[in-house]
């Protein structure tokens, strides 16, 4: 391994994490706005020119609050619980080809962290990990809504990741490679290549699968603010609970990210205009993600597990199905 | 004497008495006629005129009409009901709408009436006056609130006998021509007197009176007010705490009205007393001295420990009687168990004086009252300084005198110029000091029948008398006719005229004769006035109820087992019903439940008195005790009732109760003891809640209850003969001036003074001095320099010194008795 | 799915909906029988996803994100305008012209509040009239109802338009001096006349009884 390429790849490490963390705050400033123009309000307004230095304010805030640790919890694990969701987040990014190489001087940069083969394995597998976040801090916080919101986010997470696997699996054998790179250059024909086309069924499983996943309206079940307080962040403050939040946007633009790779044709030819296109996508999806929030009320719990195994699963095992038998033919 | 009959009013047959006015027949049946200015045991004033009701078909004023029997009233007619509209409104003119700070504050009889009438608009006018507020002292009149009901006038000259204030002229306006005409009669009346008078004092600007405060109480609107409580409070905010007054032996029933101190303190304090005025009138000291309390921050835990230890030293307990009747069983039971003997000399004396008057009467107690001394028409007062040892007795006497045609004689060394200003139908017999025995000797002489009276005494008595002959100049009186022009009400339209008539007149003419006539030689020996034989027929005329008020210099007097046994002879013997006057709050309870000792041992405890260990409820010693308008109890009064009284005020700190605790009794609160006073002869074993505190509409008295009448072995009748030389030369007097009574009137903010000796104007002229001067006092025993005071409600040359104050210690001038012989040197 | 054309159908309604009374212009929403077998909740699950109801909300959110037609009032620096029956904190009202306080320390307002949260000193002044010493009202436990500048005689309590409840201390609210209107305002007329609760209506001569006068 030469220097340059631990200095690349720190250096994409800090950047990843730092573009993040701070779409991760930017996030929650747009979400607000979003939401509030959709309401015909106004939304943040007094903290910087149209609000925008909010986010500082939160994060100040979030950095400087008391961080409580309540007598009755369990201490470590309820002290971890938030880092594994902001991790596994990040981690989760590692895979992601957010643009074409390119070179500076005559040194070829993969804006990619790691460039594994089983990207989206190991996507699947991180984002699986991430369940231990609620999971843990919900058991530990020894608080009853706490509780049902972890039983809930097993509930949910175990079955959705079913969802997530097999609508991937149609589009997998398609491209016949696990990774996302492999994905993009598939679709690099143009529009007309994009997966989503091919495999449209596939594509609202998916993201279906990722309003799951993130724990998002019309999923937002384990953290409902009218039912059980927060959730699994009840007792939590200050920058744990902060850690939270980053994960759950986080989350929520690296699903866009997938999502825009996976059958939306990624960067495209690898061109600026691919780039750009590629940001235009996911700032879709993420809008999108707003905007379901601002028109669409929650579902039930056990409708949502109802729509998981009786409705989505078959869909998808269909799907896979029919793809193969097209593929056979 | 008084017959029950029946009479209807509205229909209702309703029992009452022969002579009874109808307004107070109907009150006590629960009748309602509404009704001014009239008083219940005063006169009927007939200013207002709107009890105006229809007997037997005839408009009376139901205040001074008398019930017959079989009579038929009604009290509301068409006429009575627009006479009554138009009296209000007439009252409603010009009565400035200041409701807002008026002091009554919604207790006003005129906005009570004006909604009971219904009065909702007005149909007569006249222009107002300028009337500027006057400021007399303790109380605060403003005439441009006054209605004139003259209710202050009626109760200043029928109750308290001060008669110190009168209508004086308005100077207003005439009313309206056609008013007359076309008004209901008696409004138009009513108005025509209320137009032409005020209020105002009998003589010179300022009120001049014994400041009792009761023009005050009867005030039906804001007029007369207290100074000191005038716009301090809302009456509505206050919270009216029913109690007996601590300061005298009468045991008046007051309510102390109590609220939060200020906005940020809310420790609540005494605003003002209270009193049911129709059937209790209080005197200046109870009315103003109120705030007497000991206010404490919590219990002293080291104090109450030094005073256990005082208390495991001490052989003896001085106290005073200003303690409840429980407090006095605690005292009787600590003696039980510790023997602690209990001193207090003046308790004592009366206790002395009760049991040899026992030795006589083969009673523990009197027979007499107040309420029978109200009830007579005759009264005697000997050995007290009336005005000022308990004010409702002289009320009483006042009263009696005033509304029962009555008559009196008042024995007192100190010629005292109130008691001779109730009517000229007292006579005021100014003796020497020590002589009372003859005035005793002399109601003996005057009122038993000799035959009687064991022979010794009538043997004795008959040796005074003897005759001799004078030349009298005798009046004969003869009846002329003359005519003369008077003023006279017409009844039809309610104005004065002046009509001739004629009138039988009697002339004297005067004729001298020599007449045999009886001398006695006890009137001598009472310095009583020339022809005091004369004017004692006079006022004996038509008498029937005889009452004698025996006072606290018998009780003290060198001979006061004698003039016991003599007082006990005079109400065997004669019509007299007798009452004593107890020196202090409840001297009589004290006398009657505490075994009281003469002689004092080494180590005393003190009980709001001189002591080596001082408990005080004044605050000044060395552990603080509640004072009594902090503390639940009952109190005995002259009335020989054991009246409750309530805890106005609270207080944090430790009890006599406390102590005793500590010492081997057993009581959670000091009221437990209530029900123990039924131990002590002639008490009941009644719980303090089962005490009740108030009076009926028809002015029964339902306070506590009245100790039972004990008899114990009567010893015979024998009394010794006067033996005692009069007291001679300049002498002093021990007595509190108006408004005081013990250290606790003069904690009292309104009430605060220093101290001072007393005097008559007489006797500053003679001895040279002027208000403010000091004097060096010397008696047998003791000296003492002290400030002059001028009171001018006394005559004669005796100066008196006062107990209230305790940087003066009066009663070390004093052997007891309460007159001593003394020089007075200026300094 | 108006279905209630006739009477009888109306009965019916009103008896499925417990006997009350409803307005006739309700109507049931989607009362199709829950399905029983699989393909029926299958097909109700079909048909549910594809009314295009959740597009039609999409929709309209998106509608109104782009005509941008703000309701926000920007608080601090716009303020909305205080209709003169809101009651807010208390405010003592002075006699124009003279600046006298029209306060008389009748104690009505301490009387009447139903939180008892009002006390008042009063003593006499040197000018032999009644002067209100101290005032307060304790504002932690005042309720607002208005009683008190309802029942004033004098309008001299009234509820300002001082609806904005933040000082570093309470005390700034209760101390007298504190709600009376500044002297200075007072005389220069700048104190306004309250409209509102207890305020003297428009006919009021018109209902009062006058009283004959004699100059």
């Amino acid at each position: 391994m030469d220097m340059a390429f631990i200095i690349e790849t720190v250096v994409k490490i800090v950047v990843i994490l730092l573009v993040f963390s701070a779409l991760a705050g930017f996030g929650t400033y747009f979400e607000r706005k979003v939401l509030a123009f959709m309401q015909r309000r106004l939304g943040p307004m007094h903290v910087g020119p149209y609000g925008l230095l909010q986010i500082a304010a939160d994060g100040i805030k979030l950095f400087t609050k008391e961080d409580i640790i309540p007598q009755n919890v369990v201490k470590p694990i309820f002290q971890i619980a938030p880092v594994i969701t902001a991790a596994t987040a990040f981690m989760a990014a590692a895979a992601i080809p957010f643009m074409p190489s390119f070179t500076i001087g005559d040194y070829t940069v993969h804006p990619i962290v790691a460039d594994i083969n089983i990207g989206i394995l190991y996507i699947l597998g991180v984002m699986g990990a991430g369940l231990y976040g609620p999971l843990l801090g919900g058991l530990a916080s020894a608080n009853k809504w706490s509780l049902i919101s972890t039983a809930r986010a097993a509930a949910i997470f175990i079955s959705y990741e079913v969802i997530t696997g097999l609508s991937i699996l149609a589009p997998l054998m398609m491209v016949g490679s696990l990774s996302l790179i492999d994905f993009n250059t598939y679709q690099a024909g143009g529009i007309g290549n994009w997966i989503v086309w091919s495999q449209p069924v596939a594509f609202i499983l998916f993201v279906i699968a990722g309003f799951a996943e993130t724990g998002r309206t019309p999923f937002h079940l384990v953290a409902n603010d009218h039912e059980i307080i927060d959730g699994f962040g009840t007792e939590y403050s200050g920058m744990r609970w902060g850690l939270f939040f980053i994960g759950e946007y986080a989350n929520m633009f690296f699903i866009s990210f997938v999502t825009a790779i996976l059958f939306l044709g990624g960067y495209g030819d690898g061109s600026l205009l691919g780039a750009l296109g590629l940001l235009l996508k996911v700032s879709f999806l993420f809008f999108f993600f707003l905007w379901t929030r601002a028109a669409w009320p929650d579902v039930r719990p056990d409708q949502l597990m109802w729509l998981c195994w009786k409705v989505l699963m078959p869909i998808a095992v269909i799907n896979i199905v029919i793809t193969g038998i097209v593929m056979m033919v | 004497m008084e017959q029950h009959i029946t009479i209807t009013i509205d229909g209702r047959e309703i029992q009452t008495q022969e002579g009874e006015f109808i307004l107070n027949a109907a009150r006590a049946n629960g009748i309602f006629i509404p009704a001014i200015c009239y008083l219940t045991r005063c006169s009927p004033t007939l200013a207002c005129r709107i009890c105006l009701v229809e007997a037997d078909g005839k408009q009376v004023y139901a205040c001074n009409a008398k019930a017959k029997a079989g009579m038929n009233v009604v009290t509301t007619t068409e006429n009575i009901l627009t006479e009554r509209r138009a009296i209000m409104e007439v009252y409603d003119v010009n009565h400035p709408l200041e409701c807002g700070v008026c002091d009554q504050s919604g207790e006003c009889e005129l906005q009570n009436y004006t909604l009971e009438i219904g009065v909702d608009s007005q149909s007569y006018s006249i222009k107002d006056t300028h009337k500027p507020a006057q400021d007399w002292g303790l109380i605060h009149y403003d005439p441009a609130l006054c209605i004139v009901c003259e209710r202050c006038v009626t109760v200043c000259k029928d109750m308290i006998g001060d008669a110190a204030l009168k209508t004086v002229a308005r100077g207003s306006d005439a009313i309206h021509g056609e008013y007359k005409a076309n008004m209901p009669k008696d409004a138009y009346a009513m108005w025509n007197k209320l137009n032409k008078s005020l209020i105002g004092p009998s003589e010179g600007d300022v009120l001049d009176c014994t400041n009792c405060g009761e023009c005050t109480a009867v005030c039906p609107v804001g007029a007369l007010v207290s100074s000191d409580f005038q716009y301090r409070s809302n009456a509505w905010e206050l919270r009216s705490i029913p109690a007996t007054c601590a300061h005298c032996s009468a045991g008046c029933q007051l309510m102390y009205d109590v609220k939060h101190t200020s906005i940020s303190n809310s420790d609540e304090m005494i605003y003002r007393v209270k009193n049911e005025w129709n059937y209790v009138s209080l005197c200046g000291a109870g009315r103003y001295g109120f705030d007497f309390e000991n206010r404490v921050a919590g219990k002293d835990e080291a104090a109450f420990a030094s005073a256990l230890k005082a208390f495991k030293k001490a052989d003896t307990i001085r106290f005073t009687s200003t303690i409840t009747n429980e407090e006095a069983l605690i005292l009787r039971e600590l003696k039980r168990l510790h023997g602690y003997k209990l001193i207090n000399p003046e308790a004592k004396a009366l206790q002395d004086f009760l049991g040899a008057y026992g030795t006589v009467s083969g009673q523990k107690l009197y027979r007499g009252d107040l309420k029978k001394v109200h009830e007579s028409d005759f009264v005697v007062s000997i050995g007290s300084a009336l005005k000022t040892d308990n004010p409702n007795a002289r009320f009483a006497m006042n009263n009696a005198i005033t509304m029962n045609k009555g008559a009196g004689l008042y024995f007192h060394p100190m010629s005292d110029p109130v008691i001779d200003g109730m009517s000229k139908n007292v006579l005021s017999i100014v003796h020497a000091p020590l002589m009372e025995e003859a005035a005793l000797y002399l109601m003996l002489d005057l009122f038993a029948p000799k035959a009687q009276l064991p022979k010794a005494i009538a043997d004795y008595l008959a040796g005074f008398h003897s005759t001799k002959t004078v030349t009298i100049e005798e009046s004969v009186k003869e009846d002329v006719i003359e005519k003369v022009m008077v003023k006279k009400l017409n009844e039809a339209t309610g104005v004065e005229e002046e009509v001739e008539e004629e009138k039988k007149k009697s002339v004297t003419k005067k004729v001298s004769k020599e007449v045999e006539v009886d001398e006695n030689a006890l009137l001598k020996l009472l310095s009583a006035p020339e022809n005091f034989k004369e004017s004692l027929d006079k006022l004996l005329a038509k008498k029937e109820r005889f009452s004698l008020m025996v006072g606290p210099d018998l009780y003290t007097h060198p001979n006061s087992k004698n003039l016991a046994r003599l007082c006990a002879l005079v109400e065997k013997h004669t019509p007299f019903e007798l009452v004593m006057i107890p020196s202090l709050s409840n001297s009589l309870g004290v006398a009657l439940i505490c075994p009281l000792d003469d002689a004092a041992g080494s180590y005393a405890i003190g009980y709001n008195t001189q002591g080596d260990f001082i408990l005080s409820a004044l605050g000044s010693g060395d552990l603080d005790m509640p004072s009594l308008n902090q503390q639940e109890g009952t109190l005995t009064s002259i009335d020989k009732r054991v009246n409750p009284t309530n805890a106005a005020l609270a207080y944090h700190g430790y009890e006599l109760n406390d102590i005793a605790n500590a010492l081997g009794l057993n009581a959670h609160y000091t009221i437990d003891y209530t029900p123990r006073l039924g131990e002590v002869e002639g008490y009941l074993a009644l719980s303090f809640d089962a005490l009740p505190n108030h009076f009926t509409n028809s002015g029964e008295e339902v306070r506590g209850y009245l100790l039972e009448s004990l008899t114990c072995k009567a010893e015979g009748e024998e009394v010794a003969p006067i033996r005692l030389e009069a007291m001679e030369g300049p002498m002093l007097y021990l007595a509190n001036p108006v408004l005081h009574f013990s250290p606790f009137t003069n904690a009292a903010h309104q009430l605060k003074s220093s101290g001072a000796l007393y005097a008559s104007d007489a006797f500053m002229q003679r001895y040279g001095v002027q208000e403010g001067d000091t004097v060096q006092i010397t008696t047998p025993h003791g000296t003492l320099r002290v400030a002059v005071a001028r009171d001018g409600k006394i005559e004669g040359e005796i100066p008196y010194l006062p107990t209230f104050d305790t940087n003066l210690n009066s009663e070390a001038l004093f052997n007891g008795y309460r007159f001593s012989t003394a020089s007075f040197q200026k300094v | 799915m108006h279905t209630h054309d006739t009477h009888e159908q109306h009965g019916h309604g009103e008896s499925e909906l417990g006997n009350r009374y409803i307005s006739e212009h309700y109507y049931y929403v989607d009362i199709a029988p829950y399905p029983t077998t699989p393909w029926g909740k299958f097909s109700r699950a079909l048909k549910r996803t594809l009314r295009g109801e959740l597009f039609v909300g999409l929709w309209v959110v998106l509608r109104e994100m782009f005509k941008f037609d703000i309701h926000t009032v920007q608080y601090p620096k716009e303020k909305l305008l205080v209709g003169p029956r809101y009651r807010a904190v208390h405010a003592m009202q002075r006699l124009f012209e003279s600046g006298t306080e029209r306060c008389i320390g009748c104690g009505l307002c301490e009387k009447i509040c139903i939180s008892n949260c009002i006390r008042m000193e009063t003593r006499l002044d040197e000018k032999s009239r009644k002067e209100v010493s101290e005032y307060t009202i304790n504002l932690g436990r005042c309720i607002f109802c208005g009683y008190c500048a309802e029942v004033c005689p004098e309008l001299a309590i009234v509820h300002g338009p001082r609806y904005e409840n933040v000082s570093e201390q309470r005390a700034h609210y209760i101390d007298y001096a504190g709600m009376l209107t500044p002297i200075d305002m007072a005389i220069s007329g700048e104190q306004k006349e309250f409209d509102g609760f207890g305020a003297v209506t428009p006919h009021e001569d018109a209902r009062v009884k006058q009283t004959p006068l004699a100059y």
